[in-house]
């Protein structure tokens, strides 16, 4: 069931990549988009096979692969991987979907996204520490040539190698510390269930927790390990940058809970006021120099690093709505950041050029891109958290959830919220409003096909924002779990609104 | 049937929100073939459905209890957030003015928006408008009203940015935005903050906790401030006020219903949070020196401007400040009346000023005049909405602001109604002054071919009057006519004639000197450019953020992307330089293993020698 998710793209990768003759790229983006298409149903069926309400994992595989070694392919699901799970179904569509028709070298460029597909999932389903690295490094090689070819003309070759040596270091500094949790405290396995921690001392689970933070913190980014990703989302092209900000980044994240507060929720604990602060500068720094910027493909990349600082916080803040709030902050994060570099994406193919000293108008309703436009709207208010939309949800589980623990910390993160509408203004204005200078404005129309992706993510984006139900019930019994599991929290600190009862309406 | 319509009082916000969704069809996107203008016409359908759903309800619940209805919006992880609605009289009757308003505005769009294209995104919007004040004047939740004014602000940015062209609306757009953003992130911190303390977010439950809840002054106060600024920012009120003015930029139908109902709705909401500020004596204090501060110098501002949608733009910010005035002296029902009374009269007057607008190219008044004989529907809705603004009997203005002049001498006020009274004379200066300059004197080159306006412009102006006219009678027939004592009531008359009379007398005959340079240049200057807050603002917050995000990202760049940079050229470097060694000379390479083994064996037998080193 859950091996189908690695193997179809896996299969599919190679599928592509051995193509027999000169196929043209419109053939292969098809057959990649049946692919990418058959991945997406087969994780609407485990969304509905899956049991909302059962605590940890589901539809485990087993399969002793190394005993030797604790290698086991083991492979399950619970709540705080079936959203990443359906993000990535989601985005692998979307990104073939927005992928040029005539695009150089498509066999490798097809096999190479399905490849990566097949990575990302595997490393969220991976119930075991080897097993989940061999994955996280697996889906690497893919991104890095996905940067390294088909990125921007200018400097790919050096974001591209930046992207390589940044996530190399993290996955040997996660390797370390998974390696220095298991041996030292004499586990005979790396499946997640047989780790014992009770053995390592307070230091060593600090140390550990210490080497995961740092390795994880690279690949979400954590300010100040994050100069890899402005250069990597902006070389990279649109398709690839939607795929490494919408879910790789959240590999990060899902790495950090899964692995730091799941594994080590003692050390998390101690660390968590700091992990807030790291939190909070990274929202801050995010936000400002997004502001400072004149490319609003740089600007979007920036405004991610605010938005990922968020998940920190609430993750730290250590209460059931807090890290809910955190979880599902990583797939509203993914939702928007995937539409905003799509759309992004399209005026720069469209209008040829990101400055935005040089965009203007695009909202004119015959020459401009209006629908484009519109969409931007959207997409930059739903980032900024206007409510309505899914940002909003998100980041008000956050700050409602931190509140109590760090209420300073929530505060700032408010305000940062406030710089964020400022840096979208900025972009709105100077992309959207504005007179279009009609000596320069002959784009050529965005087709139907062009408008799709765009037009799925707003319409999901609306309607987690107006139902968050539909949102949160996946990741709430996960989450609420890893929290009652934490023995050290003091539960009182959660809020708990005591509502009065509601008068029954009087009318006779 | 009575009872389906009082059980389904929760749909009126829904049927402009979908005429609103409905209207977005014809954006250009879509549908061309049809031209925009059916998205008008679904949208005054969807009003007026809205409106009739509302009045036809308003006698039925007259005399009886509230009704409440909630629904569940999020339920998760202890965190339980219900949209609660309630069905009183009050709510009821405001959503019923909302729609009425709303419906009449978008008529009289019909005609002022004859040849623009913009039909669809200005429709959506205004049913965007109208769906969520009716949402917030029927929800019972301090989450879900700030919700709906966050949605509004964005609102408010997309119609203000409606004629995106032009540089001066793109400003416009942005600071409304921005500006409102700032007072609603700032109510946000509050509403976050409020429930932890207060355990509910329900407005009803909320005043009861009030009354018996014990909180820390310092949490007291600064909960309240919180919750005064998001009103501060949507009431245009000092400092949060360039916004409106900047807003005039759009196109005028909006603005009827911003100044005469959005605006107040910051209001509304102030008076439903009133009971959690009045638990801080120091939130309070700002509450009503903010409003004061505001309504004076805003009403100096309006004498000062000469564009006509400006006075009328300044002339809501000081109406508000008054109304800010009135809550904080606890006087909740009289705030609300002020706001009725206030928001019949300003819809004529910003009705009046759009058929005045609409055909005579400018809009400042300077440049207009003689234009009564011309506007036989315009002229006459300004003077009436005039008189029903300011303090004049019978009409509905000064029953509101007699009972808050005799509020404040109750509360021992006197130099706050001395205020009152400047207030209220200087409104009228500034109204008479715009009636004289735009309707009086001689024509213009600018009114000489002025046509009168088209019959969806002058229709609903008429009707306006009409209504204005009758707002005495309607606060008899739902009995909320204050009685007045008498010090109070021929004071305001007293104020309202001096204001207006002086006006009449300089402005109204052309012949007539104006004293304008009897005031000192840097003092007209300093009100008629709205107190330098542009560029206050442009040297203060604006200059601060923009220069700290310039430092970061150069840090950014050359600091922490420099050092990791700088690693990388080094192992480059380091590797380059290395590579010399191979230089292919036995001798050479001997020489580093000798090196190398006895550098080794060092090591190695450190053990050993280190007793031996001294």
């Amino acid at each position: 069931m859950l091996s189908a998710l690695i193997l179809i793209p896996a299969i599919g990768a190679a599928l592509v990549g051995l193509w027999p003759g000169q196929p043209n790229a419109a053939l292969l983006k098809k057959v990649s988009l049946a692919i990418a298409s058959a991945i997406a149903l087969w994780t609407l069926y485990l969304f509905a096979q899956v049991d909302v309400n059962a605590i940890g994992a589901q539809m485990t595989e087993y399969l002793p692969w190394v005993p030797q070694l604790g290698l086991s392919y083991s492979l399950g699901v619970d709540g705080l991987s079936l959203p990443l799970v359906g993000l990535t179904a989601l985005l692998a569509w979307i990104a073939i979907c927005s992928s040029d028709r005539d695009l150089q070298r498509p066999r490798l460029y097809y096999a190479m996204i399905l490849l990566a597909i097949a990575g990302i999932n595997g490393a969220f389903l991976a119930q075991n520490l080897l097993l989940f690295i061999m994955f996280y490094e697996l889906e690497l090689i893919p991104f890095y040539l996905l940067i390294a070819i088909w990125g921007s003309e200018q400097k790919r070759g050096y974001a591209a190698t930046k992207f390589l040596i940044y996530t190399a270091i993290s996955g040997i500094l996660v390797l370390a510390g998974f390696l220095a949790l298991t041996w030292l405290s004499g586990s005979s396995s790396f499946d997640i269930g047989q780790i014992d921690i009770t053995k390592l001392s307070d230091n060593a689970q600090l140390i550990c927790l210490l080497l995961l933070v740092v390795g994880f913190g690279i690949k979400i980014p954590l300010v100040p390990l994050h100069t890899w990703l402005p250069d990597a989302y902006v070389e990279s092209s649109p398709a690839t940058t939607v795929l490494l900000g919408g879910v790789l980044a959240k590999l990060g994240t899902y790495g950090l809970l899964r692995y730091g507060l799941g594994l080590l929720p003692d050390a998390w604990g101690t660390i968590a006021p700091g992990l807030a602060l790291v939190g909070v500068v990274s929202v801050m720094y995010g936000a400002l120099t997004a502001i400072a910027q004149k490319d609003i493909k740089r600007m979007v990349a920036y405004s991610s690093i605010g938005h990922m600082g968020y998940i920190i916080v609430a993750a730290a803040a250590l209460n059931p709505l807090s890290l809910l709030g955190s979880v599902a902050q990583m797939v509203s994060h993914g939702l928007i950041l995937a539409i905003l570099f799509y759309l992004v994406g399209v005026i720069e193919k469209k209008v040829g050029t990101r400055d935005l000293d040089k965009l203007n108008g695009l909202m004119s309703p015959i020459r401009g891109l209006p629908l484009t436009s519109g969409l931007l709207v959207l997409a930059g208010m739903a980032s900024a958290g206007i409510p309505g939309m899914v940002g909003f949800v998100a980041e008000y589980m956050v700050f409602q959830g931190s509140f109590t623990t760090y209420p300073v910390i929530s505060l700032l993160c408010i305000l940062a919220s406030g710089l964020t509408a400022v840096y979208f203004v900025i972009l709105l204005n100077r992309t959207c409003f504005g007179r279009l200078d009609s000596a320069t404005a002959y784009y050529p129309a965005v087709r139907f096909d062009e408008h799709l992706p765009g037009l799925i993510l707003t319409g999901l984006i609306l309607w987690l924002g107006i139902q968050p139900s539909w949102l949160v019930k996946w990741i709430e019994p996960t989450t609420d779990a890893m929290i009652a599991a934490i023995p050290t929290v003091n539960q009182s600190v959660a809020i708990a609104p005591t509502k009065p009862a509601l008068k029954a309406p009087a009318i006779d | 049937m009575d009872r389906w319509i009082i059980d389904n009082l929760w749909l009126v916000p829904t049927y402009a929100l979908f005429g609103g969704l409905l209207a977005l069809l014809w954006s250009p996107a879509f549908i061309r073939r049809t031209g925009p203008r059916p998205a008008g016409y679904f949208n005054i359908l969807s009003t007026g459905l809205a409106f009739l759903h509302s009045a036809i309800a308003l006698p039925l619940i007259w005399n009886r209890p509230e009704a409440t209805i909630s629904f569940n919006w999020l339920d998760a992880a202890g965190l339980n957030v219900d949209l609660d609605l309630k069905a009183s009289v009050v709510n009821v009757g405001t959503m019923a003015l909302i729609s009425g308003i709303t419906f009449l505005a978008q008529l009289f769009a019909v005609g002022y928006m004859e040849m623009d294209w913009g039909w669809a995104r200005f429709y959506s919007l205004l049913g965007l408008f109208e769906g969520g004040m009716s949402l917030l004047v029927l929800c019972d939740s301090a989450f879900f009203t700030y919700i709906v004014l966050e949605i509004l602000t964005l609102g408010t940015y997309l119609l203000v940015g409606l004629w995106f062209s032009q540089p001066l609306v793109v400003t416009g757009a942005r600071d409304a935005f921005l500006t409102k953003r700032v007072g609603d992130l700032v109510l946000l911190m509050g509403v976050v903050a409020l429930l932890p303390i207060a355990g509910t977010w329900n407005f009803t439950d909320l005043a009861e906790w009030a009354k018996t809840a014990e909180l820390d002054p310092t949490v007291a106060t600064l909960l309240g401030l919180a919750l005064v600024a998001g009103p501060i920012g949507k009431c245009a009120q000092i400092p949060l006020h360039l916004w409106l003015d900047e807003a005039m930029e759009g196109p005028l139908p909006a603005s009827i219903l911003r100044n005469a109902v959005v605006v107040p709705i910051g209001a509304w909401v102030l008076v439903k949070f009133q009971p959690v500020i009045a638990l801080s004596p120091v939130a309070v204090t700002v509450e009503w020196v903010v409003g004061l501060v505001t309504a004076l110098l805003c009403s100096a501002i309006a004498i000062a401007q000469i564009d006509i949608k400006r006075v009328l733009s300044y002339a809501t910010s000081a109406y508000m400040g008054l109304v800010f005035v009135a809550i904080s002296f606890g006087q909740l029902n009289l705030a609300l009346l002020l706001c009725f009374t206030y928001s019949v009269a300003m819809v004529l007057l910003t009705m009046s000023a759009g058929c005045v607008i609409s055909n005579c190219v400018t809009q400042d008044v300077t440049q207009l005049g003689g234009l009564w004989p011309k506007r036989p529907a315009a002229g006459p809705g300004f003077l009436v909405g005039m008189l029903g603004l300011v303090a004049v009997p019978p009409l509905g203005c000064f029953w509101a602001l007699a009972a808050l002049g005799g509020a404040l001498l109750e509360a021992n006020q006197p130099l706050i109604f001395a205020a009152l009274l400047l207030i209220n004379a200087m409104n009228g200066f500034s109204l008479m002054r715009t009636f004289g300059l735009v309707f009086f004197g001689s024509e213009s080159p600018m009114t000489q071919r002025a046509p009168e306006v088209l019959w969806p412009m002058s229709f609903p102006t008429l009707v306006m009057t009409g209504l204005v006219l009758h707002t005495p009678l309607l606060l008899i027939q739902w009995q909320i006519l204050p009685s007045l004592g008498m010090t109070e009531a021929i004071a305001l008359a007293t104020s309202s004639l001096i204001g207006l009379g002086a006006a009449a007398a300089l402005y109204l005959n052309p012949q007539v000197a104006k004293p304008i340079h009897s005031i000192p240049a840097p003092i007209r200057d300093f009100f008629a450019y709205d107190l330098y807050t542009a560029q206050l603002y442009r040297n203060t917050i604006v200059l601060v953020v923009g220069a700290v995000s310039g430092v970061l990202f150069w840090i950014d760049r050359f600091i922490v992307d420099g050092f990791v940079n700088a690693v990388g050229a080094l192992t480059v470097v380091g590797g380059q330089g290395l590579r010399y060694n191979t230089t292919g000379q036995v001798q050479f390479y001997a020489l580093s293993i000798l090196l190398g083994v006895v550098l080794f064996g060092a090591l190695v037998a450190w053990p050993i020698l280190a007793p031996a080193v001294p």
